[in-house]
């Protein structure tokens, strides 16, 4: 099976700034064009996993092994990462006053394809990828993320996800704090994801509403930085309705 | 004593351009005579607190120089900043605000220092209180050392006041200097309600080590002549400089003010805030500075200043530095310098406030903001009192 | 910043600090010294009138007299007994470039000096060492009446009394040392008249070369923007690197009128051995504008406060300014204003970026005098540490005298946040390119008030800087 995997993540301790390790024993497993759901309550350390897949320096692997496309990245820099494929979408995007959302993306595609970015191909399919997501052109030329709301960051977020197109996604919270309508748009520039090829899923959430037109494969259950269950699609349901009781 | 030299006081810590003459400032010596050379006693000594009295100015500072290496910790990366003037100071058993001639002053003139001294662990809860009676005519120079130990808290008030008579003349020169141990807590609330051709000075130097905090509240209401410095040195991890200064300068009053805190501790904090009024023909320098020294990584410094102009023929200046050597700090600074904002005039004036009510309600609004932190409800009564009697 | 990450390939640095070798028998140099001698030698050379070599003798005794400055960074490297004061080529100013002598077209060339006169420029002032080698006008800009020449032939052709008339009347010779230093020597630099009412749609620009080791460089500028009129002058600086202290001090005096406008941009990138004591001041009628976009990357040593009186009722001063620091420069940069006038509006916005054990000084003042009713004044200065071997000061003063006025003053100090580029990073974005796209984001507000190529030229030097070459 590992031929076939993508993500595999064996044995995973994870602690922040050497203190108390936060995540115990993690396992996964993606295959390409899966979509994975991680669960579980507040401070359950599901960010926590999404950084360290990332490769955000402040948290530390102290045990275990990432692998991504075959390919050891435990210790791999997070520009290494996206290189490979690999991408996050942020609870908290970071406002960087000065460089605006257009040139921003077109950077990160350059820095990651290293193609020379042609100009008018690129800002058609950065207005369709806006229209998906009913963004207003003129974010195009906002600084990123400085002044947003928190619905048009996350937007901002899946759009960057939309023009950089990687294997694996990871959406970390990207439905807290919208409103039925914003998650509804945020979904279905997921659905678009989905529609492309191969592209893999990782989507962390504490609620369910931004799963209900998306399909599962599986979903993960992540209680006091262990996971404690793993099941299929259907299991999304079942804790809709009755929570995480049973588990914790 | 009188004496034709001048002191040089209120240095800048950097020095700035020449034309704008604020770099520093001069007291006439000849302008001043002093008969009183040591300080009235505190009224009465709280439990935990303990006094010696009659100590020269020089061997008070005793306990400064025996841990000057501590209080001036440094990493000894190279780099002054530009017009560096410290070295001017560095005689000093602790550097204050007004710098190394006020301590000449008192050494001179043969000053008796007030060494208090809080014992460990002990929380003290009711202030020492020292009361300056000041009559017209009088001439006093009067310093004290509070050297709280480790893990104590204490509060000191010092009240100058001149009574009745508000035209008082006379002199009043003060210089206190604190060491704030391990974890020792040291609140010091200065009140000014000298008589209105007062002169005052009034200089300020210490030193906290590891969690030590020094928290200042002051109010210059009175006098005509005033100079007003501190100097704080955050030596150690977590060390705290909390200040929160008034006044009110009417008349042809001058007020010059020099601030520092020295940031060489991680973590260390300060945050020290200016609120007054200026009216009539009244003069201000405030010079504010927080130095960044390298090795100050997590710490934070901001220093807030608001001003309310309320004549055509005040002066108001202004020189809010931040130094920098420490790439992890957060440092920042604000200042908002007017007269009363056009929208709140009219807010009022449509509530049948009129212009002259509306600025009395913003100037005591400004002093009260600081009034109100005085621990000791009768001296925080009696200073409302004297500034609702202003205005 | 993108854009021009894909217009400019990277550069380095040898595009400034190229040298090109001076021939003694191609150039004329002045033995090294300042003393009457040398002073009445300059003012042979260039033919003053009587008036203007009288001037040089009484700045040269105020130089003498007046004291070094306390307040700035030391310059005790710079030795005036080894400074020649005046280089020139021994050929005269040209009008065309094919007739710029070779070994100075080439640096020009090299600096893509004649390219943009080409694409964007409505005239242009080039100078190597002490004297001005071309200067041309386009012909539409000329005939709107547009006077741009050097000062020199200014001094004895039509306009002659007019620069008599404002000649170092701005920054007077008693002003600080180096006034009196650049009154006694001053050479070349550039006159620009722009009559009433015209607008100039195209910059004009001059470019200063310093290539001579050892050398002060002490140009003129003097530009006089006349009613209602509009012009937008640049200047840039640069110089080869030598193991000798060179030594700038220009002067700039601008004159702006009634309700005229002007913008003032520099990119100065002098060599790291530079010390560069320039003096910059405008003075601004009733409802005149005047902008000052200022970057600062090289020089070993700056003192560079560019100044604005705002004496007309009205009048308007902005000034946008960066200044990059690195390894062994100590940059003390910043603005002063004094307003005048009624109603009179300033606002200061400065960055600046500390590196590599450089030190970063933001020096400044808002005077507001007692007739400047309802003046307004902001101030907003931010400080990027890079490092904790670097300086970041800031060191501003106001200083108001009516109530009738409303300051406000902001300065923050801080560095790149791990967070922010985390962020960068995980787009696929390498650590030192996250690094210089934040700065670069930083330094926004002022490349974006700079024509496309300058801005481009300083989007390069902050990825030169930050990449430690």
């Amino acid at each position: 099976m590992s031929e076939q995997s993508l993500l595999q993540v064996k044995d995973l301790s994870v602690s922040i700034d050497n203190e108390l390790p936060i995540l115990h024993n993690i396992n996964l497993d993606i295959k390409p064009g899966e979509t994975h759901v991680l669960m579980g309550p507040n401070g359950a350390g599901k960010s926590t996993l999404g950084f360290t897949l990332m490769g955000n320096p402040h948290y530390n692997v102290t045990e275990g092994n990432i692998l991504f496309a075959g390919q050891d990245i435990t210790t791999a820099s997070s520009d290494k990462r996206a290189k490979a494929g690999m991408f996050l979408s942020f609870q908290n995007p970071y406002e960087v006053p000065g460089i605006s959302l257009s040139s921003f993306i077109r950077n990160a595609y350059h820095a990651q394809t290293g193609a020379p970015v042609k100009l008018l191909a690129f800002q058609k399919s950065l207005k369709a990828a806006m229209e998906i997501l009913s963004m207003d052109e003129s974010y195009a030329d906002r600084d990123l993320n400085v002044g947003f709301s928190g619905g048009e960051k996350k937007k901002a977020e899946i759009l960057q996800l939309l023009m950089l197109n990687p294997k694996f996604a990871i959406l970390d919270e990207t439905d807290s704090g919208l409103d039925v309508d914003a998650v509804r748009t945020v979904s279905k520039g997921i659905e678009e994801y989905q529609k492309k090829k191969d592209g893999a899923l990782l989507i962390i959430t504490h609620s369910t509403k931004i799963l209900e037109s998306l399909h599962v494969d599986y979903t993960h259950v992540l209680v006091k930085g262990n996971i404690v269950h793993t099941g299929d699609g259907s299991l999304v349901d079942e804790i809709n309705a009755n929570g995480f009781e049973r588990f914790v | 004593m009188n004496t034709d030299l001048n002191m040089k006081v209120n240095v800048l810590p950097v020095y700035t351009y020449n034309f704008l003459k604020v770099n520093d400032s001069n007291i006439e010596l000849s302008d001043i005579s002093i008969d009183t050379v040591e300080s009235p006693a505190a009224a009465e000594l709280p439990q935990g607190v303990s006094v010696k009295r009659g100590i020269s100015f020089d061997e008070a500072g005793e306990v400064f120089r025996a841990n000057k290496d501590r209080i001036l910790v440094t990493t000894g990366v190279p780099g002054d900043p530009n017009g560096d003037t410290s070295a001017r100071d560095s005689e000093q058993a602790v550097r204050t605000g007004m710098g190394i001639d006020a301590d000449k002053l008192f050494i001179s003139a043969g000053a008796k220092s007030e060494v208090y001294t809080v014992e460990e662990n002990a929380k003290v809860e009711k202030p020492v209180v020292i009361r300056f009676d000041m009559k017209d005519g009088k001439g006093v120079l009067a310093s004290q050392v509070i050297h709280a130990k480790k893990n104590s808290e204490v509060t000191i008030i010092m009240d100058y006041d001149s009574g009745a008579d508000k035209e008082a003349a006379g002199f009043l020169g003060v210089s206190t200097r604190i060491l704030a141990e391990e974890g020792a807590k040291v609140t010091v609330v200065k009140t000014q309600l000298l008589g209105s051709r007062y002169l005052h000075f009034d200089d300020l130097g210490g030193a906290c080590f590891e969690k030590g905090a020094i928290r200042l509240v002051s109010l210059e209401l009175g006098a005509q002549k005033v100079w007003n410095g501190s100097y704080i040195n955050l030596a150690e991890k977590e060390a705290d400089f909390t200040s929160d200064t008034g006044y009110l300068c009417r008349g042809e009053d001058k007020l010059d003010i020099n601030f520092v805190t020295d940031h060489r501790g991680k973590k260390t904090n300060a945050l020290m805030q200016f609120k007054g009024v200026l009216m009539d023909k009244a003069q201000k320098t405030l010079r504010f500075t927080i130095d960044f020294k390298n090795g100050s990584s997590g710490s934070a410094g901001d220093e807030q200043e608001d001003a309310l102009l309320l004549s055509e023929d005040v002066i108001n200046r202004s020189m809010p530095i931040i130094l920098c050597q420490e790439e992890d700090v957060d440092g920042r600074h604000g200042a908002t310098i007017g007269q009363l904002g056009e929208d709140l005039l009219f807010y009022m004036q449509s509530r049948g406030i009129d212009e002259e009510e509306a600025k009395r309600i913003m100037i005591k609004a400004r002093l009260d903001s600081v009034a109100r932190i005085i621990p000791d409800p009768e001296l925080m009564q009696r200073v409302q009192y004297y500034i609702q009697n202003i205005i | 910043m993108s854009d021009n990450k894909q217009v400019v390939a990277d550069i380095d640095r040898s595009l400034y600090d190229f040298k090109d070798v001076e021939s003694e028998k191609d150039f004329y140099r002045m033995a090294e010294g300042l003393t009457e001698e040398t002073v009445l030698k300059v003012s042979e050379e260039k033919n003053d009138p009587e008036w203007m070599r009288d001037f040089r003798l009484k700045c040269l005794k105020l130089y003498e007299e007046i004291k070094m400055p306390n307040w700035g960074p030391s310059i005790e490297g710079l030795d005036m007994d080894r400074i020649s004061s005046y280089v020139r080529h021994k050929s005269d100013m040209k009008g065309k470039w094919e007739d710029v002598p070779e070994d100075i077209k080439n640096t020009f060339e090299k600096l893509g000096i004649p390219q943009a006169e080409r694409e964007s420029l409505a005239g242009v002032g080039a100078q190597y060492d002490s004297e001005l080698v071309y200067h041309n006008v386009k012909d539409e800009v000329a005939a709107q009446g547009v006077i741009y020449t050097d000062l020199e032939s200014a001094l004895h052709g039509e306009y002659a009394d007019m620069i008599k008339e404002h000649f170092m009347k701005l920054v007077p010779p008693t002003d600080h040392k180096f006034a009196a230093l650049h009154g006694a020597v001053w050479s070349g630099g550039s006159f620009v008249y722009v009559p009433k009412g015209v607008k100039v749609e195209i910059p004009l620009q001059s470019y200063f070369r310093l290539n001579a080791a050892g050398a002060g460089q002490f140009e003129h500028t003097l530009i006089i923007v006349d009613e209602g009129a509009d012009l937008h002058f640049i200047e840039g600086c640069s110089a080869p690197k030598y193991n000798v202290a060179n030594l700038h001090a220009g002067c700039v005096e601008l004159f702006v009128g009634k309700n005229a406008h002007l913008r003032y941009s520099t990119i100065e990138n002098w060599s790291k051995n530079m010390y560069n004591l320039n003096t910059k001041r405008a003075v601004v009628e009733e409802n005149g504008v005047m902008e000052w976009v200022s970057g600062s990357f090289g020089s070993h040593t700056s003192y560079l406060y560019p100044m604005t009186i705002l004496k007309g009722e009205g009048s308007k001063m902005e000034f946008t300014g960066i200044t990059f620091a690195g390894k062994g420069q100590n940059l003390d940069t910043g603005a002063k204003v004094v307003h005048v006038g009624e109603r009179t509006s300033s606002h200061i916005s400065t960055k600046s970026i500390s590196k590599d054990g450089g030190i970063g000084t933001y020096r400044s003042s808002v005077t507001i005098q007692k007739t400047a009713k309802k003046a307004k004044a902001s101030v907003s200065c931010d400080s990027l540490m890079l490092d904790s071997i670097s300086r970041a000061d800031t060191v501003p003063a106001m200083d108001i005298r009516t109530s009738d006025a409303d300051v406000g003053h902001e300065a923050k100090i801080g560095r790149i946040s791990d967070e922010a580029v985390f962020y960068l990073m995980s787009r696929g974005i390498s650590e030192e390119d996250a690094k210089a796209m934040i700065v670069s984001g930083f330094a926004n507000p002022v490349s974006k008030e700079l024509p496309l190529e300058y801005a481009v030229e300083m989007n390069n030097l902050i990825k030169l800087e930050m990449g430690g070459h």
